[in-house]
C-alpha cells in the first residue's frame, strides 16, 4: 500500500493486522516527544515495526508489505533491503511468481530510487534467483529474461545517463551472463557463439547511441571500451584497430573540445602500442587557430574542394580552436621523438598552453618544460 | 558576512547544532551515516582548531554504543549491524579523542579482515556490497589499529590494480569507470601499503589537474559537475602525488570559500545549494591542503590532524601547499 496515495497515511500502529506486533523504538528510554511533521510519524511508525518483526525474526508475507514502506521512504535502508531478500528466500517455494512480481514491483521502485546502491545489489540478487542454469547452459528463456534487464537499464539511463552504480551493474550483467568462460557461458557449439557474438556486437551499437546521445558521457566511452578491450573474450584484430581509431576521430571531429574523446584516444593507442607520431597528420587541424578565411568548408581553414580524408576528419564548422587536448597531444608527438628540435618544438606549444590556451594548469605545463628542458640539457652535457 | 574568507565560529556552531532537532525526518534518514557524521563533524572541527567544541566523554560513549558486540566492530548507529565505514569512523574518532584503551583490538582486527574477499577486494559488511571505498576503510583502519602485518597486502594491492584504468585512474570495483573519490582511496591505500609504484603518477596526476572547472571547482569525472567535496578526493590524492601545484589554488579556495553559508554556517556541494556535515568537512579539508591560513595540517592519507597522525608513526611522503600567514 502506497502511503503517498492514501489521504490518511497508513500507520502500522492503527492497522488492526499487526496488532498482534509491539514496535520497538530507536531512541529507548528517550523523553524527547516527536514533533507533529507527519512524514516523519510514518517513518518512525514503519521503522519501529521492523526493528520489531527483525527482532523476532518473522519471515512472513506482511514483511514484504513492512519493507516496501520503509524503502519507498528511504531507499538507502540498506538492513530493509537485505532482511526483505531473506523473506524472499524464505517464501519462494511456497508462492508462486513470488519473484517475478518482486521483479515488476523493482522495474517500478527502481526510478525512483537510482541514486541508492541497495536498488541495483537487489536487483543483481533478484536475477540470479530467477536465471537459473542447467548444465552450465542458458536456456532461450533465460537469455530472454537477462536482455530485459539490459533493456530496463537502458530505460533507467533515460534519467540519469550517468549513475555510476547503474553502469556498472550493466557491466556485470553482461560479463556474467555473457562472458565466454565456461561456468557462465551459453556457448556449447557454434550456433550458441553466435548468441554470445552478437549481443556483444549489440551491445558495440548500443553504445554508440548512448554516445550519439551525448558524446560527452564519460562513462559511455568507458564502457566502449570496456565492450571492445576488456570484455570476457574480446578479440581485437585490424579491422577493430581501424574501426577504434576512425569512430574516435570522427567523434573529435564532431565536438573537438571533449576529454573523454581524448582519453579514449590515448587508452587505444597506449593499449595496443601505437606511436603517437601515426596521429600527426589528425591533429595537426586541431592545433591551429579558427580559420577566418573565406569560402572556408571547416574552422581549420580547409578548402571548400578538398577531398575529404575518412582517416582525418577535419574540426567540424564552428568548432573552438586551438584545442588545447590537441595541442597537448601535438606536444607529446614532439617530444616523443627524442630529438632537441622536437623538444624545443614541444616546448612552444607548452608555452601557448601555460600562457594563453589552459592557463589554469599553468604550473603544469610549465613542468612539462623544465621536464623537457632538462633532458636536452642532460643530453648535452653527456 | 562575506564569504571571501573561511567563517569559522559559524562553522562550528553549525556543527555543534547538528544532532539537536532529533524531531527532524533528515536525521531519522541519516541514521544510517551517524557516526559518520560525527566523524565528519569532529574532524572540520579540528582542522579549525576547535575540537573542543564537542564534548569528548559525549561522543566517546556515543561512539562505543554503535559498538556490534555480535559482529565486533561498529556500526553508525546504535543498534545498526557493523560496518566497515562506522567502524573506521569510530576508530578514527578514538584516536583523534586518545581513547584508544575503549577498542577491544583483537576483535576489530578480526572483524575487518573478516571481509575480505578472495578477489583482495573488502566488502562492506555482510550484505556484500564490494568498492574500492571498503578497501581502504580496511586498509586506513588496520594501520590506525597497528595491525596492518595481519593483511595479506599482496592480494590487496592486486585489487587495486586491476581496478586501474585506461586514463591512469581508479574505480569502484574492476572495469569500473575512472571516479576521483575512488582514485583518492585506491591512491590513498597503495600510500599506507608502501605501494605507489603502481600508480602512474604523471598520467594519473593530469587527470587530477583536469578534474579543475572554469569556475575554479572540481568534479569527480569528465563533464560532470563540481562538487565542493571532490576538493578533497581530489586534492589529498594529489598531495600523495606531490603535484597540488598542478591546480589553481587560488580559484579553487575562491570557489569553496563561496559555497558557504553566510548566516547558518556550514558549506554546500556548490554556491547556493542547502549545506550539509559532509561538504563542511571536505571543504574546509581542501582548504587545509591548499594551505589556508590559520587552519591546522591535515594528514591527506588518513584524512585526520597530521599531528596525530604523526605521533603514531604513520606519517607517509605526501605534500601540502604551505601554510599562508594571515
Amino acid at each position: 500500500m502506497s502511503t503517498s496515495s492514501s489521504p490518511e497515511p497508513h500507520l502500522f500502529a492503527t492497522d488492526p493486522a499487526w496488532a498482534d506486533v509491539t514496535p520497538i523504538e530507536q531512541y529507548e528510554g528517550s523523553t524527547a516527544p516527536l514533533a507533529p511533521i507527519l512524514y516523519g510519524a510514518v517513518y518512525k511508525d514503519a521503522t519501529d515495526y521492523l526493528r520489531a518483526i527483525v527482532a523476532s525474526n518473522e519471515k512472513s508475507p506482511r514483511v514484504l508489505e513492512l519493507t516496501e514502506a520503509v524503502v519507498r521512504l528511504n531507499p538507502s535502508h540498506y538492513t530493509a533491503w537485505q532482511y526483505r531478500y531473506e523473506t524472499l528466500l524464505a517464501l519462494k517455494g511456497s508462492t508462486p511468481r513470488l519473484i517475478a512480481k518482486e521483479e515488476d514491483l523493482m522495474d517500478e521502485l527502481a526510478i525512483r530510487c537510482l541514486k541508492s546502491y541497495q536498488v541495483w545489489h537487489h536487483r543483481r540478487l533478484l536475477v540470479l534467483l530467477s536465471v537459473e542454469r542447467k548444465d552450465g547452459k542458458l536456456a532461450e528463456a533465460e537469455v530472454e529474461r537477462v536482455k530485459r534487464e539490459l533493456e530496463f537499464i537502458s530505460r533507467s539511463f533515460e534519467e540519469d545517463s550517468k549513475n555510476y552504480h547503474t553502469w556498472s551493474y550493466r557491466q556485470w550483467v553482461l560479463s556474467h551472463f555473457f562472458g565466454s568462460s565456461a561456468s557462465s557461458s551459453v556457448a556449447d557449439n557454434d550456433e550458441d557463439e553466435d548468441t554470445i557474438e552478437s549481443v556483444w556486437t549489440k551491445e558495440l551499437a548500443w553504445t554508440e547511441r548512448m554516445l550519439e546521445k551525448d558524446v560527452r558521457n564519460n562513462s559511455a566511452w568507458h564502457h566502449r571500451f570496456f565492450v571492445v578491450f576488456e570484455r570476457p573474450g574480446a578479440r581485437v584484430g585490424e579491422g577493430e584497430i581501424r574501426r577504434e581509431l576512425r569512430y574516435t576521430k570522427q567523434s573529435i571531429a564532431l565536438a573537438p573540445n571533449n576529454a573523454s574523446a581524448w582519453n579514449y584516444l590515448r587508452g587505444v593507442l597506449h593499449r595496443l602500442s601505437i606511436p603517437y607520431a601515426s596521429l600527426q597528420a589528425f591533429v595537426t587541424p586541431y592545433t591551429v587557430v579558427s580559420g577566418d578565411k573565406p569560402g572556408s568548408k571547416d574552422a581549420a581553414g580547409g578548402e571548400e574542394d578538398e577531398i575529404i580524408d575518412p582517416e582525418n576528419p577535419r574540426p567540424s564548422p564552428g568548432a573552438q580552436l586551438p584545442c588545447p587536448a590537441a595541442l597537448e597531444f601535438l606536444a607529446d608527438v614532439y617530444e616523443k621523438e627524442g630529438e632537441r628540435e622536437g623538444v624545443l618544438k614541444a616546448v612552444e606549444i607548452w608555452k601557448s598552453l601555460a600562457n594563453e590556451h589552459d592557463t589554469m594548469r599553468r604550473r603544469y605545463w610549465e613542468h612539462r618544460i623544465r621536464e623537457g628542458i632538462e633532458a636536452i640539457s642532460e643530453r648535452k652535457s653527456a | 558576512m562575506s564569504t571571501s574568507e573561511l567563517l569559522i565560529p559559524l562553522h562550528v556552531s553549525y556543527i555543534q547544532k547538528l544532532g539537536e532537532n532529533k524531531d527532524d525526518l533528515t536525521y531519522h534518514l541519516t541514521s544510517h551515516l551517524r557516526l559518520n557524521a560525527v566523524y565528519w563533524g569532529l574532524t572540520a572541527l579540528a582542522i579549525m582548531g576547535r575540537q573542543d567544541a564537542l564534548d569528548r566523554n559525549e561522543m566517546i560513549e556515543f561512539v562505543m554504543s554503535c559498538w556490534d558486540e555480535e559482529a565486533g566492530g561498529f556500526g553508525a548507529h546504535p543498534g545498526h549491524d557493523a560496518h566497515l565505514l562506522a567502524t573506521l569512523s569510530g576508530i578514527q574518532i578514538l584516536v583523534m579523542q586518545d581513547a584508544m584503551e575503549r577498542l577491544d583490538v583483537d576483535r576489530v582486527a578480526k572483524f575487518i579482515l573478516s571481509l575480505q574477499q578472495p578477489s583482495g577486494v573488502f566488502a562492506g559488511d555482510a550484505y556484500g556490497e564490494i568498492d574500492t571505498r571498503f578497501l581502504y576503510c580496511a586498509v586506513n583502519a588496520l594501520s590506525l589499529l597497528g595491525r596492518l602485518g595481519d593483511l595479506d597486502v599482496k592480494k590487496t594491492v592486486g585489487y587495486i590494480k586491476s581496478c586501474r584504468n585506461f586514463d591512469g585512474g581508479f574505480g569502484a570495483s574492476i572495469g569500473a569507470e575512472s571516479h576521483a573519490a575512488q582514485v583518492f582511496v585506491c591512491v590513498a591505500a597503495l600510500a599506507i601499503l608502501g605501494r605507489l609504484d603502481e600508480v602512474d603518477v604523471d598520467t594519473l596526476g593530469w587527470w587530477l589537474a583536469e578534474r579543475q572547472l572554469p569556475n575554479g571547482g572540481l568534479n569527480g569525472r569528465p563533464e560532470k559537475l563540481e562538487d565542493v567535496c571532490y576538493s578533497f578526493w581530489v586534492l589529498s590524492a594529489l598531495s600523495i602525488l606531490k603535484k597540488v601545484p598542478w591546480i589553481d589554488a587560488e580559484k579553487l579556495t575562491a570557489f569553496i570559500l563561496s559555497a558557504q553559508d553566510p548566516e547558518g554556517g556550514g558549506i554546500a556541494d556548490r554556491p547556493g545549494d542547502m549545506v550539509d556535515v559532509f561538504h563542511t568537512i571536505f571543504g574546509v579539508a581542501g582548504l587545509s591542503i591548499l594551505g589556508y591560513p590559520g587552519l591546522v595540517d591535515l594528514d591527506p592519507v588518513y584524512c585526520m590532524p597530521a599531528e596525530v597522525i604523526e605521533a603514531k608513526g604513520l606519517r607517509k611522503d605526501w605534500q601540502a601547499l604551505p601554510r599562508r600567514e594571515k
